[in-house]
């Protein structure tokens, strides 16, 4: 199985090659097309944590749905094409052998069966802002495909870098975190329209999106029709 | 007429320039810029009738400008309201494309035929599937996608395809619409359905679709207050 | 300073490495990242001047600009005394433009379109056109004067347009002008297209000048999307 990307980077739009008996997991939401000789079968939440399921809709900046789905090739070699919901692109990140990958909940699209996806998260609410730090841990061998809003930027970190909660796609092993006020004080942090931040700091790889989703939601959320409930 | 497709495959923006006394016929809210020598006319497409049962069944808009030249090198410039890339297919007389209805741009050419037809299990407010204009040359059509436009060459074993990421298809395709296997039930309108496609034909894929943005979108609208009109 | 617009023209950045002491504004909510070195001052965004009473103009102003302009109530001045860099992004997709002025010209930005600029740019709102406040529609400028750079951020990609002579511009197009071009706003037909075509307001410009127009449009983007919400 191996993932080629098209269209990069604004309209990316991922093609998972299945040789026949091959499989890849795809969050459910993100399929676009496929041949017709694949057998799918749809997987609960990650992480089985199926009652917090709804809350972790509305963390999921909407429209993530938390099933996955699995495409399998029957008989001679298939593929499915994926793509997420947001404008962006989209990389297939080598998980190194031995160290895990993290990776913000709503920026994985899929992987295949030799990489395994853990659900840890930190239900901390960004104070101000809403949003919620959510992310997967990615563990073992091949490429997990995660999906950016904007363009990714591939940061090497040594030292460290003090980085919006919402622009952050992905890091690796070797890096802390730790959430701070954006500014020295907390009306001042409010009225900045940080919010919180991470405090970063280590050596390791640090994957960043140059456009914020929740942002971007507020920017046009406001200008749409009141919604009822 | 000469046409010149910018800041495509990002956001397709469309430059004509016209001679005196040449027209071309745009969707409504297309327009983005032109020389002050242009005269604008509005009017139904398809007649007040098949306006109407349109509008009923499927919210489309109703309206379309006629925009004519009045003088030399008039520059007209034509946009999509949707992000991602623009398309143009010069049609032979007879030749037939299928348009998935919100994807229609412009077209130029008095003689292009554009029927609406309804592509999916038919019922009078609706049922299942998707509104699709039938265009019949000869004339040159201009569609846009959502995303980039992605080509696939439909053979023997058939392709399927999530109906929200059809932008269109040649003549020469039978398809079928369908709840997508596995799916566990329909999250919001339009999203869960595909479309089986046999024949040989080409058929057009758009990367993003508009069910995923309206979901995403919609945490983010204002509550209404009880008690307001 | 020093200055980089990358991943344009679709999904632009504004990375700037500050000298110390040097100062960039910025619209509170852009920054992606920076040194742990930089500071933040946050103030209201509105002209500054001093006394009790400018402060409470530029409460009201910033007020303005945030219900009719579509900007944040707030900016974003940073610094370090050893300098830095952070690393800035609009909401939507679209590149960024840099637009110096000498202290001679006078840069118009569409509300919406402000990212960034140097300490030395002063900005004021100007109102244009039909039904402006009331009627959400019209034209809401900034007014950009002043020696230094004007960081102007798209929505779609830019097309630049010398005028010369007269040429009509969907509102919700424009970018950013030259200070020297006329410009009207008005509806694109009679009452009945108002309605009817789907178009929105125009602007016309006259004269000589160059002017900025994007490729997308966020009312359009609404009027697209609103259908398909649920209720």
């Amino acid at each position: 199985m191996h993932f080629e990307i098209q269209y990069r980077p604004t309209h990316s739009l991922a093609i998972a090659h299945l040789e026949p008996g091959e499989s890849v997991r795809a969050e459910a939401s993100a399929m676009v097309s496929m041949t017709r000789n694949l057998s799918i079968t749809t997987d609960g939440p990650m992480g089985g944590r199926g009652g917090l399921l709804k809350s972790f809709k509305r963390a999921m900046l909407g429209g993530e749905t938390f099933f996955t789905n699995t495409f399998t090739a029957r008989g001679t070699p298939g593929h499915v094409t994926l793509a997420p919901t947001l404008s962006g692109d989209m990389l297939p990140i080598e998980l190194r052998r031995g160290e895990p990958l993290y990776i913000q909940g709503s920026s994985y699209v899929a992987a295949p069966d030799s990489v395994e996806i853990d659900t840890r998260w930190q239900g901390l609410k960004g104070f101000f802002s809403g949003e919620s730090l959510f992310f997967l841990e990615a563990t073992g061998s091949g490429a997990v495909l995660v999906n950016a809003f904007g363009a990714i930027d591939e940061l090497e970190l040594d030292g460290d870098v003090i980085v919006d909660t919402g622009h952050l796609v992905a890091f690796g092993a070797g890096i802390e975190y730790e959430i701070t006020k954006a500014s020295r004080g907390w009306i001042a942090s409010y009225l900045s329209g940080e919010g919180l931040v991470l405090r970063m700091r280590g050596r390791g790889r640090v994957y960043l999106q140059s456009r914020n989703p929740n942002e971007y939601g507020q920017a046009v959320g406001s200008q749409l029709p009141p919604r009822q409930g | 007429m000469r046409h010149e497709i910018l800041d495509a495959p990002d956001f397709g923006l469309l430059k004509l320039t016209l001679d005196a006394g040449e027209t071309v016929v745009a969707e409504s809210g297309a327009m983005v810029a032109m020389g002050a020598s242009i005269a604008v006319e509005t009017k139904m497409r398809g007649g007040f009738l098949a306006a109407a049962k349109r509008k009923l069944l499927g919210g489309e808009s109703i309206f379309q400008n006629t925009f004519t030249a009045r003088a030399a090198e008039q520059e007209l410039y034509l946009a999509p309201p949707i992000e991602g890339d623009l398309a143009v297919r010069q049609l032979a007389p007879g030749e037939t494309f299928f348009l998935q209805s919100g994807n229609y741009l412009a077209h130029i050419g008095e003689q292009l035929v554009l029927d609406t037809q309804w592509g999916g299990v038919r019922s009078f407010f609706g049922g299942i599937g998707f509104f699709m204009l039938k265009v019949v040359g000869p004339g040159t059509l201009f569609y846009a996608s959502y995303g980039a436009i992605h080509e696939v060459a439909i053979g023997a074993g058939g392709y399927t395809c999530d109906t929200g990421h059809i932008v269109g298809f040649t003549s020469g395709l039978e398809y079928k619409v369908r709840p997508f296997a596995g799916f566990k039930g329909l999250f919001f309108s339009g999203e869960g359905l595909v479309c089986d496609f046999e024949g040989r034909g080409s058929l057009f894929v758009q990367t993003r679709k508009a069910p995923s943005l309206a979901a995403f979108l919609h945490p983010y609208r204002r509550v209404q207050q009880r008690g307001n009109s | 300073m020093q200055h980089y617009i990358e991943h344009g023209p679709a999904f632009a950045w504004l990375r700037v490495r500050l000298e110390p002491e040097e100062r960039i504004v910025a619209e509170a909510g852009a920054m992606v990242r920076r040194s742990t070195a930089l500071e933040i001052d946050t103030r209201l965004n509105a002209s500054k001047k001093g006394g009790v009473f400018g402060v409470i103009v530029a409460f009201f102003v910033a007020l303005m600009r945030k219900f009719f302009g579509g900007e944040t109530m707030f900016l974003n001045e940073f610094w370090g005394p050893r300098g830095g860099e952070v690393v800035l992004a609009p909401k939507l997709s679209g590149h960024i433009l840099r637009k110096s002025l000498d202290g001679t010209r006078t840069l118009f930005v569409q509300s919406g379109g402000y990212l960034a600029s140097t300490a030395g740019i002063d900005t004021q709102l100007r109102f244009g056109g039909l039904r402006t406040l009331f009627g959400g529609e019209g034209l809401v400028l900034l007014q950009c004067t002043g020696q230094g750079d004007v960081f102007v951020n798209s929505y779609g990609g830019i097309t630049e347009v010398p005028v010369d002579g007269q040429f009509v511009v969907d509102t919700g197009h424009i970018v950013a002008f030259d200070g020297a071009l006329d410009f009207k706003v008005r509806s694109i037909g009679g009452a009945k297209s108002i309605l009817f075509s789907g178009e929105g307001l125009v602007c016309e410009f006259r004269g000589r000048g160059t002017l900025y127009i994007q490729s997308r449009n966020l009312k359009a983007l609404v009027s697209w999307v609103t259908p398909l919400l649920p209720p």
